[in-house]
């Protein structure tokens, strides 16, 4: 691997990728990675409006990880302290004038469908519905839930300037791998 | 009634909430993990407040978040129902929702409150500067 690092940078570049991580994601690390995203950003006098928008997908997505990737370190679970962490990939990149942000983690077969038939819904909806049924989904149920009330991909599509993309690989039969791009 | 007060961290914001001055502020970013370990205590004292709150009193919010997620967007939703519900029963109660001039998102947000807080007094505030 040593030797195909530099390679491995090249073909970040490539893909227009600036900001890479893959491996265990804690809200701690996701206060840290903001930060120094939002310096970048400003730095480059995007703004910071546009500061706060690509803030606000790597949020979304790393919090999506922390709560659903299925895949966990330690692999044994529940680890002797029932702490686990998630595991996952972020991505941020700039090309053709936007930024986007990729982001990756395995999920459970049986969560698939679910969320493809989510997910292709939220693509159909232009910004008004997109609105509408944001405000509809936030009005849902007494109580704000302990995990995450839903809205997430529908806030990333809100404040995207073109529809989500995603897509989902087998692994084998009890998971799959799920992949995401927001452009901003 | 005692005082509640939060200081902020970097993922979630400072509350002050003054039973005697009437007023609730919340300002800073909002996107803990665990939503509800964070503003439980702040709902339950919302709930005792309002709850022995004199009828005609007037009470007024000042929001200042520069961000916050998904999760936090139905909090406040909440946060605003409940607000609705007491100025159903008579009292005035005022939000002062504040945006740095650069932050279109934040306003947006509040445009969206607005929208659908009716009952209550809703304000825009520019600031400019802080982010």
């Amino acid at each position: 691997m040593i030797s195909e690092l530099y390679e491995f940078k090249k073909y970040l570049n490539k893909e227009s990728i600036f900001f890479c991580f893959s491996g265990p994601v804690s809200q701690e690390l996701l206060v840290e990675i903001g930060a120094i995203l939002k310096q970048k950003i400003k730095l480059e006098d995007a703004g910071n409006s546009t500061a706060i928008r690509v803030f606000s997908m790597v949020v979304e997505q790393a919090q999506n990880i922390i709560h659903y990737s299925a895949e966990k370190c330690p692999k044994q679970y529940p680890s002797k302290t029932g702490e686990e962490i998630s595991i996952g990939i972020i991505a941020v990149g700039y090309e053709n004038g936007h930024y986007f942000v990729l982001s990756g983690n395995m999920i459970e077969e049986e969560k698939v469908s679910r969320l493809q038939n989510k997910l292709t819904g939220l693509q159909k909806m232009n910004k008004a519905e997109l609105k509408k049924h944001y405000k509809e989904q936030r009005k849902k149920g007494p109580d704000y839930g302990s995990r995450g009330a839903g809205l997430g991909f529908i806030d990333m599509a809100k404040k995207a300037s073109q529809p989500l993309e995603f897509d989902f690989k087998k692994i084998d039969e009890k998971f799959s791998f799920f992949s995401s791009k927001t452009v901003i | 009634m005692e005082n509640l007060i939060i200081e902020a961290t970097k993922c979630t914001p400072s509350v002050k909430f003054d039973a005697a001055h009437h007023t609730l502020g919340i300002s800073g970013e909002s996107y803990p993990e665990n939503i509800s370990e964070f503003y439980d205590p702040v709902f339950d004292w919302l709930k005792r407040y309002l709850g022995g709150l004199p009828e005609h009193q007037s009470v007024t919010a000042n929001i200042d978040i520069i961000y916050f997620n998904s999760n936090t967007s139905k909090v406040l939703t909440d946060f605003f129902r409940m607000l609705e519900k007491s100025a159903a029963q008579g009292r005035q109660v005022v939000v002062n929702w504040c945006y740095d001039k650069e932050n279109d998102i934040a306003l947006e947000h509040g445009k969206d409150f607005r929208e659908d807080a009716v009952a209550l007094e809703f304000n825009l505030v520019q600031t400019s500067g802080r982010i």
